[in-house]
């Protein structure tokens, strides 16, 4: 009885994790020295919520490498129009725009750099 | 017993497997859902501006509709109602409320070739600077016009990436005077002002004017246009 429930559960685990699985808020930590600078935080980017709204191919790999570290972003870039900024995403009306610097670069209350 | 045990599971575990499969599938179709919605309303926006050419249809039943030409202009109350036409051959002359210039609409702008930004949004610098407008300086005939000031000051940026800003003095004394902007809003002295841009969207410094009466910001690079690099060298 319990090898059954125990396998049970085992199956409920392995196929729901197949399409439950959303990417958490991802942190572009790079570019810590010019960040420094510029007074800003990390930027973090919600991939789950952009998940709800957009298909994967929407993005990937025409704007963003699905590869962790392959994109050099900075805000210059996005200001062209690449990556975040690209004319479809947060350059265009349909997104909030790239000056509301906080929504992305969110600063921690305690223990922030 | 021993198949009997055997009998027991195999239930138990195809329910399992349809269980686990539909709780699965759920969230794929929540996000569908979701996914559906923006494609509903997005239509829906896209319809708003089309009704302006139907009405246009009604009242000036033309088979073409070209913003550019000046006998298209849809003249709007601004209640929304439609208060006549650039042509008056067809609607008659537009409204008292339109001569009183209490309404306007954008197919107005559009046919006066106004030069348009990439967010489409007028561009008054340019139409100054194409000789398309020519405002009067003051509306006091007496007024003396001081000569713009042809002055750029360059603004670093504090990173390392973005492009530094440079400010062209000409085109906002074209429109302002010196103590519109100094010394309250900024210091006349060269590095005296350190702003952010978050204190910028804030309506500090330039956001006192830019995203109010000013172009707003959302075109970074009409004011971020020096590299970094040619500053350096």
């Amino acid at each position: 009885m319990r090898k059954r429930i125990l396998f049970t559960a085992f199956f409920i685990l392995i196929l729901s994790s197949f399409s439950l699985a959303k990417l958490g808020d991802m942190v572009f930590d790079g570019k810590a020295e010019s960040r420094k600078k510029a007074g800003v935080a990390p930027a973090v980017f919600p991939h789950g919520k952009h998940e709800e709204f957009y298909k994967c191919a929407d993005c990937h790999p025409k704007i963003f490498k699905d590869k962790r570290g392959a994109n050099d972003v900075s805000m210059q870039k996005n200001m062209s129009g690449e990556f975040c900024g690209s004319l479809e995403c947060h350059n265009s009306p349909k997104a909030f725009p790239l000056y509301e610097c906080v929504k992305c670069h969110i600063e921690k209350k305690a223990g922030s750099k | 017993m021993k198949n009997l045990h055997i009998i027991k599971f195999i239930p138990g575990t195809i329910l399992a497997i349809v269980l686990a499969i539909s709780i699965g599938l759920m969230p794929k179709l929540v996000t569908q859902i979701i996914a559906a919605e923006p494609a509903k309303k997005a239509p829906a926006k896209a319809a708003e501006p089309a009704k302006e050419p139907a009405k246009a249809k009604e009242k000036a039943p033309s088979p073409t509709f070209d913003p550019k030409d000046p006998k298209s202009i849809l003249y709007m109350d601004t209640k929304g109602n439609v208060a006549g036409t650039g042509d008056p051959t067809k609607s008659g002359p537009a409204s008292e409320v339109i001569k009183m210039g209490a309404g306007w609409h954008p197919a107005a702008l559009a046919a006066a070739l106004l030069p348009k930004d990439r967010y489409g949004l007028v561009d008054w610098a340019r139409a100054v600077k194409d000789n398309i407008i020519a405002p009067r300086p003051s509306i006091d005939p007496s007024d003396d016009e001081l000569p713009p000031m042809d002055m750029n000051v360059v603004i670093e940026t504090k990173s390392d990436f973005t492009n530094d800003v440079v400010y062209p003095h000409y085109i906002h004394t074209w429109w302002l005077k010196c103590e519109v902007c100094h010394p309250a809003i900024f210091v006349p002295a060269k590095g005296q002002n350190q702003m952010t841009m978050r204190e910028i969207v804030e309506g500090k410094f330039c956001g006192r004017c830019h995203g109010k009466v000013a172009f707003p910001l959302t075109d970074c690079v009409r004011c971020h246009v020096q590299p970094k690099k040619a500053a350096k060298k």
